[in-house]
C-alpha cells in the first residue's frame, strides 16, 4: 500500500535511521520531508500533503505534542519517543500509534501493519489525548516571569525567581534581594506583580512583594500592621494594614 | 482597655499561687526576728509580693527601648517593694507620715526584705526564661540541621536519578544502533564516549566528592555524545589547566550546567552553538564556568531553575556562604554559569 510521510526528530541520525528502517519494512512508503522540530508544520502540510507524520515528542522549539495539535485531523500521527512511561501508558490506552527508540524491527513491523489499516480511514482527532499528555509532561504556562536580569557591576546577573526573597521599591529602582546578594532593577513593583506567579509572590505593602516560600514567620506588629521574618535574611518586612488579611488564620 | 490587656500577659493563676507560697515561706523564715505576729507580717509580705508581681509582669510585656528587659524587671521589683510596704501600711490603718518618721526603720527593713526576696525570685525567673530561650534556640538549630540533612539526602537522591536519565541513555543507544549499520567507526567512537561517561558517572552514586579532572572528563564524554547526536550544531572548548585537575569538586554539578547549556542554550536556537568550560584558581578559590552562545534566557523561559536550585542547595550544604553559583549574560549572546568553591 503506498502512502506518504514526514519525519520530525531533532537528531539527524535518528531521522536517518527511521527512514532506513521504514524503507526496509514498508518500501511503498514515500518519505517526502524531514524536519528537525515542529515549526513550519503548516507549510509542510501545504507543500507535501503527507498521509502520516512521525513526530518525536521531545524536540526543541516546537515539540511533538504542539505539532500534533497544529496538525489536528489533517494527517495520521505516530509519536516517536525514547522513554516516557507516562506517554507510553497514554498511547496504549488511547490507541495511538507510537514507536520507541532505539527501534526494534519486530515492534516497528507491528506499527506499520496497524498504520496500513488505519490509512483506510480518515485520521481521527487526538486532541484530548494530546492535552492529557501535555499535562503529564509538565508543560506550564509560559508567560510567568521566571528570571530577573539585573546589572551587577559590568555584568548582567540572571536571577531565577525562586531565589528571590523579596522585591522592594526604592524611589526610582526596585531592590531585588536574595539570601546572598542584592541588585537593583528598573521594573516597578506594579509591573512585577502582573508578571510574577501570584501563588508564590504576594504584595504585602505598597512597596513590597514577598516570595512566600521564604517566609519564616509573621508576627502581629504595631497599629494593625504585621511583620514578616524571612529565612536566611536579617531584614524584616512590614505588612501594611491593607494586606494583613492575607495572613489571617494561618 | 483592650490594647493594654497584653501588658498583663503571663499573669497566670500559677504565678499568683507561686508568689503566695513564696511570701508565706519568706514570712516564716523571718518571723523570729520581728515582734509582729506571723499574720501581720504575712499581710505586709503579700502586699509587697503582689505589687511587685504586677509591676514585674507589666515590665516584662512593655515594648521598651534602650534598657534590657531584665533591668526593667529588677526596677519593677524595687518599686513594687516600696509601693507594697506603703499599701500594707495603709491597709493596717497606719499613718503615712508616722511611717516615714518614727517607724522608718521598720518600714525600711520591710522594704529591704521585699527587695531582697524579690530579687532572688526574679533572678530565678530570669534564669528560667533564659534557659527556655536557650532550649528553643537549640531546638531551632536542631530543626535547621535536620532540614539541611534532609536537603542533602534529597539532593543526593535526585543526583542518582539524574545520572541514569533513561531518555539520554536510550536516545544515545538509538544513535549507536544507526551508526553500527552505516558508519562502524563512528559507532565505536560513540560507544567509547558513552562508556567513558558511564564509568565516570556511575561510581559517584557512592561518593561525596570527586576531582575536577574527573568531572571534566565526564563532561567531555557527555559533550562528545551530544555532538554526534546534534549533528554539526554543537561545538565545545575545554580550557582547564592540568594543575587544577586534582582539586576537589562536588560531583555532578558541572555536568548539570553543561546539560542546561545544551538544553536551554544551544538546542532551542537551532543553529550552531559553542559551549566553553573554563576553570581558574582565584586566590585559592576554585571557579569553574560553563558558557554557551545559545539563545540566552528569556524572562519567562522555564526550566533549569530546579537543577540550579539543586546545585545552590548542595553548595550551601557543603560550603555555607563560601560556595556560590552565579548566572550571567554572555557577550554577545548566551549565558555563563559559574560555580565557586573554597580551597
Amino acid at each position: 500500500m503506498s502512502a506518504s510521510a514526514v519525519i520530525a526528530d531533532d537528531e539527524p541520525l535518528l531521522r536517518a535511521m527511521l527512514r532506513t528502517r521504514l524503507a526496509r519494512l514498508w518500501p511503498e512508503l514515500e518519505v517526502r520531508h524531514e524536519m528537525a522540530d515542529g515549526r513550519d508544520v503548516e507549510r509542510v502540510i501545504d507543500e507535501h500533503a503527507p498521509d502520516l507524520f512521525f513526530l518525536d515528542i521531545h524536540m526543541p522549539g516546537v515539540n511533538g505534542l504542539e505539532a500534533a495539535r497544529t496538525i489536528g485531523s489533517r494527517a495520521h500521527i505516530v509519536f516517536v519517543t525514547a522513554f516516557d512511561q507516562h506517554a507510553v501508558e497514554a498511547f496504549e490506552r488511547g490507541a495511538v500509534d507510537y514507536v520507541l527508540k532505539p527501534f526494534n524491527d519486530e515492534r516497528l513491523a507491528v506499527t506499520v501493519e496497524r498504520l496500513k489499516e488505519r490509512l483506510e480511514r480518515p485520521p481521527i482527532s487526538i486532541d484530548s489525548l494530546v492535552e492529557q499528555l501535555a499535562g503529564r509532561l509538565g508543560s506550564r504556562p509560559a508567560d510567568r516571569l521566571r528570571w530577573v536580569k539585573a546589572s551587577v557591576g559590568s555584568s548582567v546577573r540572571l536571577i531565577p525567581v525562586e531565589e528571590i526573597l523579596f522585591f522592594q521599591s526604592d524611589e526610582k529602582y526596585t531592590r531585588v534581594v536574595t539570601s546572598d546578594s542584592e541588585a537593583l532593577i528598573r521594573k516597578p513593583i506594579r509591573e512585577l506583580l502582573e508578571e510574577l506567579d501570584p501563588d508564590k509572590f504576594w504584595q504585602v505593602h505598597r512597596a513590597t512583594i514577598v516570595n512566600v516560600d521564604h517566609i519564616a514567620s509573621v508576627k502581629r506588629g504595631l497599629k494593625d500592621q504585621a511583620e514578616i521574618a524571612l529565612r536566611d535574611h536579617r531584614e524584616t518586612l512590614v505588612v501594611s494594614r491593607a494586606f494583613t488579611h492575607l495572613f489571617k488564620q494561618m | 482597655m483592650k490594647s493594654y490587656a497584653h501588658l498583663l500577659e503571663g499573669l497566670t493563676v500559677q504565678r499568683v499561687l507561686w508568689v503566695t507560697v513564696i511570701c508565706m515561706v519568706a514570712t516564716g523564715m523571718v518571723v523570729g526576728f520581728f515582734i509582729n505576729t506571723y499574720l501581720d507580717l504575712l499581710l505586709s509580705a503579700l502586699c509587697v509580693g503582689y505589687t511587685s508581681m504586677v509591676l514585674f509582669t507589666v515590665a516584662g510585656n512593655v515594648r521598651q527601648g534602650g534598657l534590657p528587659r531584665e533591668a526593667i524587671q529588677i526596677m519593677a521589683v524595687v518599686a513594687g517593694s516600696v509601693l507594697g510596704v506603703i499599701v500594707a501600711g495603709l491597709i493596717k490603718g497606719r499613718d503615712i507620715s508616722s511611717m516615714l518618721n518614727e517607724r522608718l526603720v521598720g518600714v525600711a527593713i520591710s522594704m529591704g526584705l521585699g527587695i531582697g526576696f524579690g530579687c532572688v525570685v526574679v533572678a530565678g525567673a530570669i534564669l528560667r526564661a533564659k534557659h527556655a530561650r536557650d532550649q528553643a534556640r537549640i531546638a531551632k538549630a536542631e530543626a535547621e540541621r535536620n532540614q539541611l540533612e534532609k536537603n542533602i539526602l534529597e539532593a543526593r537522591l535526585q543526583l542518582m536519578q539524574a545520572q541514569v536519565e533513561p531518555h539520554f541513555l536510550f536516545n544515545t543507544l538509538a544513535n549507536v544502533q544507526h551508526l553500527v549499520e552505516t558508519d562502524a567507526a563512528s559507532a565505536s567512537r560513540m560507544l567509547d564516549s558513552l562508556i567513558n561517561y558511564l564509568r565516570a558517572a556511575l561510581p559517584q552514586m557512592r561518593e561525596g566528592a570527586t576531582s575536577l579532572g574527573r568531572e571534566v572528563d565526564m563532561a567531555r564524554a557527555f559533550l562528545d555524545i551530544h555532538r554526534v547526536r546534534m549533528g554539526s550544531r554543537l561545538e565545545y572548548l575545554i580550557d582547564v589547566p592540568d594543575s587544577l585537575k586534582a582539586r576537589a569538586f562536588p560531583p555532578m554539578m558541572l555536568i548539570s550546567l553543561v546539560e542546561n547549556a545544551i538544553k536551554h542554550g544551544v538546542d532551542p536556537c537551532c543553529e550552531c552553538g559553542t559551549i566553553t568550560i573554563r576553570a581558574a584558581d582565584n586566590e585559592g578559590r576554585l571557579t569553574v564556568s560553563v558558557a554557551d552562545t545559545g539563545e540566552g534566557v528569556r524572562p519567562t523561559s522555564g526550566g533549569g531553575g530546579l537543577g540550579l536550585t539543586n546545585i545552590r542547595e548542595r553548595l550551601k550544604a557543603l560550603y555555607g556562604p563560601r560556595g556560590s553559583l552565579v548566572l550571567e549574560e554572555n557577550t554577545p549572546r548566551g549565558v555563563v554559569a559559574s560555580i565557586e568553591v573554597p580551597a
